[in-house]
């Protein structure tokens, strides 16, 4: 397990404060973050590279605070490989390896055969950074820290060099810490997710609950969410007992109504009452031409102002009343529908999609 | 030694520049009276005295001592200069701490002051009258008329190019080839010698040369301290005020053809440097 506790870090006039979080052994976690959000920092910590000022790191049920880097059973691979371009592929993946058995079987594992005796600096960007996850995987770290490692690779070799990561998760079972600021490759990768903002961690958990349930609407726009309203939510059991009834006894929550502007939402959630904001994803939102029946308990009527499109995928903004709703739909169902600007559609949502915080 | 970036591919030679003919002409004109008033003097001297000072080599006895001198005070106080430089440069390039700045300033003030009041200094600091001067003195060793007194003058005055040198040769390998050595295993000397030391030797040859160069062609340092035995510098001088022009030539194109020793060195160096 990596165990952070917290963590504090002063580098220059930056400072990564009070960061908090439990990766179990053998999960994935995902750190995700803009940049300048101390992602490097937290990762380079974690490691022993940086002195802390308070806090505590475990690493598989060891302290490791005061343990140097060398004696810390991690391996860390950053954005830009940084192969020692003194040396060969070969003499690289050696560099750290445990025995000459697993820089061979390292080598083998990538199929670096070819390339081991090649100058480092002939290397394509993916090659690299396949090179980096070999050698730091030849010292056999029971902790793999991950630093962008697709950011700087073009689509093809990200690809590649995600494929390697997974399967070499998989295959190896250590613990993962991965950074990126890359919303879609964590949802992809991560068992744990840990969210960091300016040197302060705003939020931790299962990467699909944190972008269901964000804490708070900055969360929520820091993790892309396309629909947030400030409202006030009130209870309403007593006026729609005959959805409200069924769904608390369900889910063990209570139905919300959340008024913003000049609409209503309907919500189920554990918020309390009163000033907050509804926070829904745009690909929860249903487009039809007119009202149906279904089980969504919010339909608005409203008409089209925006539709960006981006390759197969389309994102249609509804201005119900003067409060714009996005819906994420395919391209193919915008000319099935026949939606286009000015046209008039029916924006649907089910009550469990919108999430009050 | 950074990695790789996606920088403007074409570099500073692809661009055109915005110089109209006329200005052309002119820069042209005063860069090249500029080379001229840099290179003239030194041709001009190699050619007056260059043969005679080859051929005085072989017969002069006094010059070969000189020479030879210069070679050995000069490469002593190199070696000095990389042995206490190079772990204060790599921690002025590598280490925040406090006074980092001061230290730095400190480390240019024997390039900024007239070399025989470096001399002087010296004179009072390692002297015979003062205390570390006679502490020396009762060890046997004498600042004034010795060669340690050359290797000391050589030092103070050129050891700051070497640090200096090596300071940025350090600073251009970033630091993470090191965070990266640590995690695989090093401990902080370790990856020092297997990654920061290679990566920047390069760099630290370069420097040392220039020091080694600085060092062969100091005079006004060592005149305070030892006039005697002489280093080719002194010698030139003293057949100057000796024998005029005519006996001081031979010499001085000795001491010049000696420069361009290192300077081929480092000519080789940045040809290696330079991309295949």
């Amino acid at each position: 397990m990596i165990d952070v506790h917290g963590l504090t870090v002063r580098v220059g006039d930056f400072t990564l404060e009070n960061v908090s979080f439990k990766v179990p052994d053998g999960d994935y976690g995902v750190v995700i973050g803009p940049a300048g959000a101390g992602k490097t920092t937290l990762l380079e910590s974690i490691a022993g590279l940086l002195p802390l000022r308070a806090g505590i790191v475990r690493l598989r049920g060891t302290d490791v605070t005061r343990l140097p880097p060398e004696r810390r059973p991690v391996g860390l691979v950053y954005q830009h490989a940084y192969l020692f371009p003194h040396l060969t592929v070969r003499e690289n993946v050696a560099y750290g390896a445990v025995d000459g058995e697993a820089a061979a079987e390292s080598i083998d594992r990538f199929g670096l055969q070819l390339v081991g005796d090649r100058d480092v600096r002939s290397l394509s960007g993916g090659e690299r950074q396949i090179v980096a996850l070999a050698r730091a995987l030849a010292r056999r770290p029971e902790v793999l820290l991950l630093d962008e490692p697709f950011a700087a690779l073009d689509p093809r070799s990200r690809a590649a060099v995600r494929r390697e990561v997974r399967t070499m998760y998989f295959d190896r079972g250590c613990t993962v810490l991965h950074v990126t600021h890359d919303f879609e490759e964590a949802g992809l990768v991560g068992d744990v997710a840990v969210l960091l903002d300016r040197g302060r961690l705003l939020q931790t958990g299962d990467p699909a609950d944190l972008f269901r349930r964000p804490a708070n609407a900055y969360v929520a726009s820091f993790l892309g969410a396309e629909n947030i309203y400030a409202g006030t939510a009130r209870p309403i059991r007593a006026t729609s007992p005959d959805w409200a009834d069924a769904a608390a006894g369900q889910f063990a929550q209570h139905p919300l109504a959340f008024d913003t502007g000049s609409l209503t939402l309907y919500a189920l959630g554990d918020a309390v009452p009163g000033k907050g904001h509804a926070i829904l994803r745009a690909e929860d939102v249903m487009l039809s031409t007119d009202a149906i029946a279904s089980s969504a308990r919010n339909q608005f009527r409203g008409r089209v102002t925006e539709i960006v499109s981006a390759g197969a995928l389309s994102k249609v903004t509804v201005n119900v009343s003067g409060t714009p709703i996005v819906a994420a739909v395919t391209t193919r169902a915008v000319h099935e529908l026949g939606v286009e600007i000015g046209r008039e559609v029916v924006a649907s949502f089910k009550a469990a999609a919108v999430h009050i915080c | 030694m950074l990695p790789p970036s996606n920088g403007d591919p074409a570099g500073p030679s692809a661009w055109r520049t915005a110089l109209s003919p006329t200005a052309t002409v002119i820069s042209a004109l005063f860069a090249s009276l500029f080379l001229l008033f840099l290179v003239a003097p030194l041709v001009g001297l190699v050619g007056a005295g260059g043969a005679a000072g080859i051929r005085q080599l072989f017969t002069d006895g006094e010059l070969r001592g000189a020479l030879a001198l210069t070679v050995l005070t000069a490469t002593s106080a190199t070696l000095f200069a990389v042995l206490g430089g190079t772990p204060l440069a790599y921690l002025l390039a590598r280490r925040q701490f406090a006074g980092r700045a001061l230290v730095a300033a400190i480390l240019d003030l024997p390039l900024l002051i007239p070399h025989p009041v470096a001399g002087i200094a010296l004179l009072l600091v390692l002297g015979r009258g003062s205390p570390i001067g006679s502490v020396l003195f009762g060890a046997g060793i004498r600042l004034t008329g010795s060669t340690f007194g050359i290797v000391c003058a050589m030092l103070f005055v050129a050891a700051p190019l070497y640090v200096a040198g090596a300071r940025e040769s350090f600073a251009r390998v970033d630091h993470r080839y090191e965070a990266v050595a640590r995690t695989l295993g090093d401990d902080a000397w370790s990856a020092f010698r297997r990654v920061t030391l290679p990566l920047s030797l390069r760099g630290l040859t370069a420097s040392a040369i220039v020091m080694w160069a600085r060092a062969v062609s100091e005079f006004g340092a060592i005149v305070i301290l030892t006039y005697n035995p002489k280093v080719v510098s002194v010698l030139s001088y003293d057949r100057f005020t000796s024998f005029g022009l005519g006996g001081a030539l031979p010499v001085a194109a000795v001491l010049v053809l000696l420069a361009i020793l290192p300077l081929a060195a480092l000519r080789a160096l940045r040809g290696e440097d330079s991309p295949a």
